[in-house]
């Protein structure tokens, strides 16, 4: 008895054309939908894009799995990449091999970066389906990604109109204050990046354990929120989240550090099942804040400035989350990150690059998250008044080492660096 | 233990933590004590803001106090109204009353819990968050609250009322925290605080003190000096070690054994009769418990055992209270017992309590050799009488002065059952006996342990 795909009809019809279109060698990509329990439901399918270089060599496993990774950081809570397709005439056999070392790949690389718990009953099957651009047959596996050595299951993968017509979305604007010590006094990306990942994860544990209240009333994990039989029916919950403190209390209150980070603002977070939602809020905010860590290194002279024992302040905004609909008729949204300085013409090319998906700017929503006014913070931060020259902050510092190498992409947004004159 | 006008009274006790975070530039004191200063005014203002919420554990009661929104319940309803509301049969948590006995005064409490959360989604849209990053090398502050406040109420309180109270106790509790945390800063040693609950006696009630976390109740004793001055309290028995904390009845303890009881029990109503009862909180220990059969030998240590327990708790002493083998040790250690004593299922009696009280509490006893008639005891608390072959603990007397009738409420140590008090009550392990109790021709020893004066 293996697992059920109910696939919607718009992915049956993306396939079919990239099997007409007859290319070299054999194309790839992702299948991406939700699972639950019983059944998965695939809504999109998004083929990997071209590497110039390696048009003639053979499948990437990095490559794939890389844009996977770029992939999952537009999904929406709930969907998740669910398997890999190929379209190729090879053999049978041959490509099951291939599709299974693909779908490791693939699933260990993002697994590796969710910040979020996995659930006990959370599914684990991975599904890879092998579409003959000849005779249109498609051969559908799962695999258990838990267990390496998991044989190829076979799986039912059926067709069907208005997949995920009847989700509902659950979504709220969740409010994130951080105050996050840095480990030590050297500036380097590591010891940020190693500061700001750990302070994220009593965040993220706060997160998990907070009540989710629809309509004011909690719900048990496992209900779900349907509009019932009714299609092409738009059904938006808005959530509430309560946290309590973090019950941990380590001995020591005072300890020295190198620094600190604060994240202040809000995230819009969107999901299709509502106990989704908190992993939607999770995601979102390590998506962020990685975007933001994956720029290049810090330039040697910022470096060196900070390790002179001088404070350096530096502001930045976290990109906002743009979504796009997919359907005209019910929701189901994918979304992108974008910097204040980019337009929305790169969210379109990101859209087309990595999901396939052809939106024109006018589909994009970029209200449900507005640009802070970095000059104005609502807590006033006294400056040290030590008679140490030293302490004093400097407040012409524009651009520290943060964001050191993107600075010039971020230069006209240099602005929002400067401390107002308190 | 008796608390006044049970049958209309509700505890309403929230608990919550809130995180206390800041970057000290300098571990100099006036700026620490500036920058937590500041910080707490946020928490301050946390508390007072709209993102502020009570939820009423195992009921569907969410409120968010600040903006009067009340969901599950309207805010006039009376407050007992909550009861109603509780879902779960734990008796864990809500405020369950205790099962009724026949003819008994219900002397159970309600405590409704609550637990303090914090909002953290708005109406949108919203600013996306900043990051800011400041690089100097200095200090985290880095402490979690306890917060823990608990208010009594009446039953015709509204829960608008009780959420007033409560936000107001809870107010108070940050101000005070951050009083005890400024107060006990040593250089940049700093301390977290904790509140803990006190029953006092009547009127005064349920108190909460703040005390810095950590630190021990020896080094504490200048604040229960001003405790007792404030609360005009005798200065010669404690009320505020952390031994002394109250146990809210719907908390259960841990170690499994039974609390008091001999408070399930209906006491003897004598002809112009006066009851004497042991007041505090002992354990009843017995034979065959902690898996050590004693069955036959040990009834004069599970007796000790009992009153180690209720100077434990009282706050006398932290010593827990001691094993078979612990008790042989100490009478081998003051020379009273040879060594080879230890391990064995020798018998003690009172002037063996007597010593081991002294050795191991510090606690010195009085030893009355007594025939058992007829006495006059103005017990204050309990004493173990100890004769021949058998051990018992004496936790009260009732005596008219009328007609001379005499009752001991006893303690006895032989029952090998497990903790059950429907059994121990009723079959009579604990109860009250008549003078025929006791054997008329014998002598016995009745040992008397005195209570410290200390706070």
């Amino acid at each position: 008895m293996g697992r059920v795909y109910i696939v919607d009809e718009d992915v049956e019809g993306y396939l079919s054309k990239l099997c007409s279109q007859q290319q070299a060698g054999p194309v790839t990509g992702l299948l991406i939908g939700q699972c639950s329990a019983q059944r998965d439901f695939v809504v999109i399918a998004a083929q990997t894009p071209k590497d110039e270089e390696s048009a003639e060599k053979p499948i990437d496993k990095e490559w794939v799995s890389e844009h996977a990774r770029q992939v999952s950081r537009m999904l929406v809570g709930g969907l998740t990449v669910l398997g890999v397709f190929m379209i190729t005439d090879a053999d049978a056999k041959d490509t099951i091999t291939t599709l299974r070392q693909l779908v490791f790949a693939v699933e260990n690389l993002i697994s590796s970066e969710q910040k979020w718990s996995p659930a006990d009953d959370d599914v684990t099957d991975c599904v890879t389906l092998h579409v003959n651009p000849k005779t249109r047959k498609t051969v559908c596996r799962t695999f258990d990604i838990k267990d390496p050595k998991s044989a190829a299951k076979p799986a039912d993968w059926k067709y069907q109109s208005g997949v995920g017509s009847c989700w509902t979305t659950v979504s709220c604007w969740l409010n994130v204050d951080l105050l996050i010590p840095l480990p030590d006094s050297r500036n380097t990306k590591e010891s940020t990046q190693k500061g700001l990942q750990e302070g994220l994860k009593v965040w993220t544990r706060q997160i998990e354990s907070a009540v989710c209240l629809i309509d004011g009333k909690k719900l048990p994990e496992d209900s779900e929120l349907t509009s019932g039989q009714k299609r092409n029916v738009r059904q938006t919950y808005t959530a509430q989240l309560l946290t309590t403190g973090d019950e941990q209390r380590s001995a020591d209150v005072v300890h020295p550090c190198g620094g600190s980070v604060s994240v202040r603002g809000a995230v819009h977070c969107r999901a299709f099942l509502h106990k989704l939602l908190k992993r939607d809020a999770i995601s979102t905010v390590a998506t962020r804040v990685q975007i933001l860590l994956d720029e290049p290194l810090a330039s040697e002279e910022q470096i060196k400035d900070a390790s002179g024992g001088k404070q350096q302040t530096e502001e930045l905004c976290l990109p906002l989350r743009i979504f796009c609909s997919l359907k005209a008729s019910w929701s189901l949204y994918v979304c992108d990150y974008q910097f204040s300085d980019e337009g929305l013409s790169e969210t379109v090319d990101r859209l087309k690059e990595m999901l396939d998906v052809d939106a024109a700017e006018e589909d994009l929503d970029t209200t449900q998250e507005m640009t802070a006014e970095v000059t104005q913070r609502s807590v006033p931060t006294e400056p040290p008044v030590e008679t140490i020259e030293e302490l004093k902050p400097k407040r012409n510092n524009y651009m520290g080492a943060f964001m050191a190498a993107a600075a010039a992409l971020l230069a006209t947004a240099a602005s929002m660096l400067y401390l107002s004159d308190m | 233990m008796v608390v006044a006008d049970p049958t209309t009274l509700i505890i309403f006790r929230v608990k919550g933590s809130l995180e206390l975070r800041c970057q000290l530039d300098s571990t100099e004191a006036s700026h620490i004590q500036k920058v937590l200063s500041r910080t707490f005014e946020s928490l301050h203002a946390q508390m007072k803001s709209e993102s502020c919420v009570f939820t009423v554990c195992n009921t569907p009661v969410i409120i968010w106090p600040n903006k009067d929104v009340f969901e599950g319940i309207t805010p006039d309803s009376p407050c007992e109204d909550v009861l109603q509301r509780i879902q779960s049969d734990d008796p864990e948590n809500g405020g369950k009353r205790a099962t009724k006995k026949k003819g008994k005064k219900d002397l159970s409490v309600n405590v409704i819990s609550l637990r303090l959360m914090m909002e953290v989604t708005k109406p949108g849209p919203l600013s996306a968050p900043v990051i800011s990053k400041t690089v100097q090398k200095s200090h985290f502050l880095s402490a979690t609250l306890p917060l823990d406040c608990a208010v009594r109420t009446h039953c015709k309180d509204t829960i608008k009322d009780v959420c007033d109270q409560l936000l107001e106790a809870l107010t108070q509790q940050l101000c005070e925290m951050e009083k005890v945390m400024l107060q006990h800063m040593k250089g940049s040693t700093l301390l977290t605080a904790e509140p803990l609950h006190f029953l006092l006696p009547e009127p005064k009630g349920l108190v909460t003190v703040v005390f810095p976390a950590g630190v021990p109740d020896k080094e504490l004793e200048a604040q229960r000096r001003e405790l007792h001055q404030r609360f005009e309290l005798p200065d010669d028995r404690p009320y505020f070690r952390r031994a002394n904390v109250y146990h809210f009845p719907n908390e259960h303890y841990k170690d499994g054994y039974l609390r008091n009881p001999h408070h399930a029990l209906t006491h003897p109503t004598l002809e112009n009769g006066k009851v004497f009862m042991v007041q505090g909180i002992y354990s009843y220990h017995h034979y065959m418990q902690d898996r050590m059969d004693d069955n036959g030998w040990g009834c004069a240590y599970r007796s000790l055992q009992t009153i180690c327990s209720w100077f434990q708790q009282q706050g006398y002493v932290e010593l827990p209270v001691p094993s078979h083998k612990e008790i042989q040790q100490a009478l081998v250690d003051v020379g009273d017992k040879q060594a080879s004593f230890v391990g064995s299922r020798q018998w003690i009696g009172s002037i063996e309590v007597q010593a081991v009280l002294n050795h191991l509490l510090g606690i010195t006893s009085k030893i009355m050799f007594v025939r058992l008639q007829w006495w006059q005891l103005n017990l204050r608390l309990i004493g173990v009488a100890g004769g021949g072959v058998l051990a018992h603990t004496i936790l009260g007397v009732a005596w008219s002065e009328s007609t001379g009738q005499i009752r001991y409420l006893i303690l006895d140590p032989h029952y090998t059952g497990s903790e059950d008090l429907q059994v121990i009550t009723e079959k009579g392990w604990c109860g009250w006996k008549g003078a025929d109790f006791w054997d008329q021709t014998a002598y016995y020893n009745l040992c008397l342990p005195q209570r410290p004066r200390v706070i």
